[in-house]
């Protein structure tokens, strides 16, 4: 066992700590002062345990965890890991590194620079007449020239709808139980006859959201929009997490947590994964399954995915891993841009193997039928 | 500035080493780096926080730690909606409106039957007041599965973790006398705030070694045959090895092993496995998977 001999002078321990912080914990000043009296407390100890101690005092995550040995070998030039059992698994690759792909030239077009923007803008469509045929229109067939009038429209319109969905929930707010405690308070000066009842409400719980969008080929004029209105959600719900996928997932709900969508866009483009290649939802829900799905799935969280259901993968493996997110989720909401197409019938084989464990199928083709979907939220 | 928890002089832990065979004497077979974080935890007065899977002992350590400690565990369950009636405080209504009752005829003003019935018999405590009026000595306090509690349940929690006080608005504030040991578990079904990890030492607990899980085989079930506890071990480690959705943790372990010894089994064969499956694979889905893997390939 290559034991590592420590120094530890206060000096050598707050280096130390810094060099920690510098290679990827975030361990602060708190955790240094932790340090530093575990090396006044554990004067006597052997190396391997002073180790020991202070990765318990310096990390906080499983992930932090792991780095841990690699940071202490790097500064003390010797292996905590002795017995070699602690670190064995779970060198998984991480969700999906930042893969540079071909950036979708789409998308840089619709984030597009100011300058186009205002040059733009004196040709938009106007007028309400104007307005409403573009929210019907399907977003496949948008031309070209209307396409910022029509991310004008949708950013307001997903705007109202996350504001009515949250206003929704107010009026739904009525007394439900009597407040105890605060009945008896007041009933005090009747003499404990409990005249002037206090009520207490359930607070409104905002429901979770997990949106799944499939950004491959055959989505390629849809995904987009899609990506804006998972944006607007965002507003309503308490947590949303947002991932995109084709034949591998990349999360992006990091990228949509900032105030401006276009800086969101462009970070997009540099992290998506396999954009307008084919699609693989089974192995993608597969991946999400394995990974993230114990930490986001409960009982109060909607699952969406936002996808045409052409899938080339496996549709045994679909069906299994959608009725595992059932089981774990509350409702799993399939929206499917060919839904607006008349002619159109769920029977390509990934859809008539993913129907049977869907609970909400509906359209999302244009503005209307996303913003539509606020009564199943 | 950090106040520490206070052992009884008699009962203090020299050094990790002893630590490590307090615990085994108590039937806990624990690792050098749990060791060293529960030893800090009596020392620096920091909580501990523990992540890892089901059923590999989490909870078991706060229950070992005082033991050794011998001192009380005070034990809060977490769950969603778990509000501060249930974990800190509620009043004891049935009694108040009787003694309001009572009172009726009693010459007094408004705000001194009001000062009686928010006295302290009128208090039902719940775990977190419990740990913090413990009279004689610092308590184990043992948070499970924080991870179930929602964020504002944390919040709270942070806020008690940093002072050790409690402020009921109708007594005022309540400080620990014996500022109590703080174990969390988490079974990370959700990302806990930075906030309450940063307060934390941490702990990952992994699944054991093969020979840290024969020992603990060992240890917890004395009378089993080294042959079929080593079979037991080694068909478990080999079903981790598959992608359950649930593997199966030490708990696990132990309990298809005391269910081979019930049955009279003295080697784990094809059989032996099928009868004990359910205390291996907890889902139909799983049991499929454990099938198809072939049970014959892993026993072997």
């Amino acid at each position: 066992m290559p034991q590592a001999e420590i120094n530890r002078s206060a000096a050598a321990i707050t280096e130390f700590c810094r060099f920690a912080r510098e290679s990827g914990l975030t361990n602060g000043v708190q955790q240094t002062l932790a340090a530093l009296e575990v090396a006044r407390t554990m004067e006597c100890s052997d190396s391997q345990t002073f180790a020991l101690a202070l990765r318990a005092v310096l990390t906080s995550s499983k992930q932090e965890w792991d780095l841990f040995d690699r940071i202490f070998e790097l500064f003390w030039g010797a292996s905590l890991n002795a017995s070699g059992h602690d670190s064995k698994d779970d060198e998984e690759p991480r969700f999906s590194a930042h893969r540079p792909t071909a950036s979708p030239q789409a998308l840089m077009a619709f984030s597009g620079s100011d300058s186009a923007e205002a040059e733009r803008e004196g040709k938009a469509v106007s007028g309400a007449s104007a307005q409403q045929r573009l929210q019907k229109v399907d977003l496949a067939d948008v031309p070209q020239e209307d396409l910022l009038a029509l991310e004008q429209i949708s950013m307001r319109l997903f705007r109202k709808m996350s504001q009515r969905l949250s206003r929704r929930r107010r009026i739904r707010n009525f007394a439900e139980h009597i407040d105890v405690r605060r009945t008896i308070r007041r009933s005090i000066s009747h003499g404990g006859d409990p005249i002037v009842l206090a009520f207490r409400s359930r607070k409104p719980r905002k429901h979770k959201l997990v949106i799944f969008l499939d950004v491959s080929g055959s989505m390629n004029s849809y995904s987009l929009f899609l990506v804006r209105f998972a944006y607007a959600l965002q507003k309503s719900f308490k947590h949303v997490n947002t991932f995109l996928f084709s034949t591998n997932v990349v999360e992006i709900t990091d990228l949509l947590h900032t105030r401006e969508l276009p800086e969101a866009l462009r970070g997009l483009s540099e992290r998506a994964a396999g954009w307008a290649g084919g699609t693989k939802i089974g192995d993608s829900l597969r991946d999400f399954n394995r990974r993230q799905a114990r930490k986001l799935l409960s009982n109060n969280t909607m699952f969406i995915i936002l996808s045409d259901g052409w899938d080339t993968g496996e549709p045994e493996m679909l069906a299994a891993e959608l009725r595992d997110i059932r089981r774990r989720a509350r409702e799993i909401i399939w929206l499917n841009p060919l839904l607006g197409l008349e002619e159109y019938a769920p029977v390509t084989r990934g859809m008539s193997a993913a129907l049977p464990h869907v609970d909400v199928f509906a359209p999302a083709h244009n503005l209307e039928s996303l913003v539509a979907l606020e009564r199943y939220l | 500035m950090p106040i520490s928890p206070t052992p009884p002089p008699d009962k203090q832990i020299k050094d990790v080493d002893e630590l490590v065979l307090r615990f085994e004497q108590l039937g806990y077979v624990t690792d050098r780096a749990l060791a060293t974080a529960v030893f800090l935890v009596t020392r620096l007065g920091k909580s501990l926080l523990i992540e890892g899977h089901a059923g590999l002992g989490k909870t078991e350590v706060a229950k070992v730690l005082a033991a050794v400690l011998g001192t009380r565990l005070i034990r809060l369950q977490c769950y969603e909606g778990l509000d501060v009636n249930s974990a800190v405080y509620e009043w004891n209504y049935q009694k108040q409106l009787l003694a309001i009752k009572i009172e009726e005829k009693v010459e007094r003003t408004v705000e001194e039957k009001e000062k009686h019935i928010f006295g302290k018999e009128f208090l039902l405590q719940r775990p977190l007041l419990q740990s913090i009026l413990v009279e004689d000595a610092s308590p184990v306090l043992l948070i499970d599965e924080i991870d179930r509690a929602d964020e504002a349940f944390e919040a709270f929690l942070l806020e008690l973790l940093s002072d050790f006080q409690i402020t009921v608005p109708e007594m005022g504030t309540i400080k620990a006398k014996h500022v109590p040991y703080v174990i969390l578990t988490s079974n990370r079904t959700r990302e806990l705030s930075d906030a309450l990890k940063r307060r934390c030492l941490y702990h990952w607990i992994d699944y054991p070694s093969y020979e840290k899980e024969m020992k603990i085989v060992r240890t917890r079930l004395p009378g089993i045959e080294e042959e079929l506890g080593g079979q037991v071990v080694h068909f478990i480690q080999a079903v981790r090895q598959l992608d359950l959705a649930k593997s199966p943790g030490v708990t696990e372990t132990l309990d298809c092993a005391q269910s081979a010894m019930a049955l009279g089994k003295h080697c784990l064969d094809v059989q032996a496995v099928e009868e004990t499956i359910g205390c291996v694979a907890k889902s139909m889905e799983d049991t499929a998977k454990l099938r198809a893997a072939g049970i014959e390939k892993m026993l072997s």
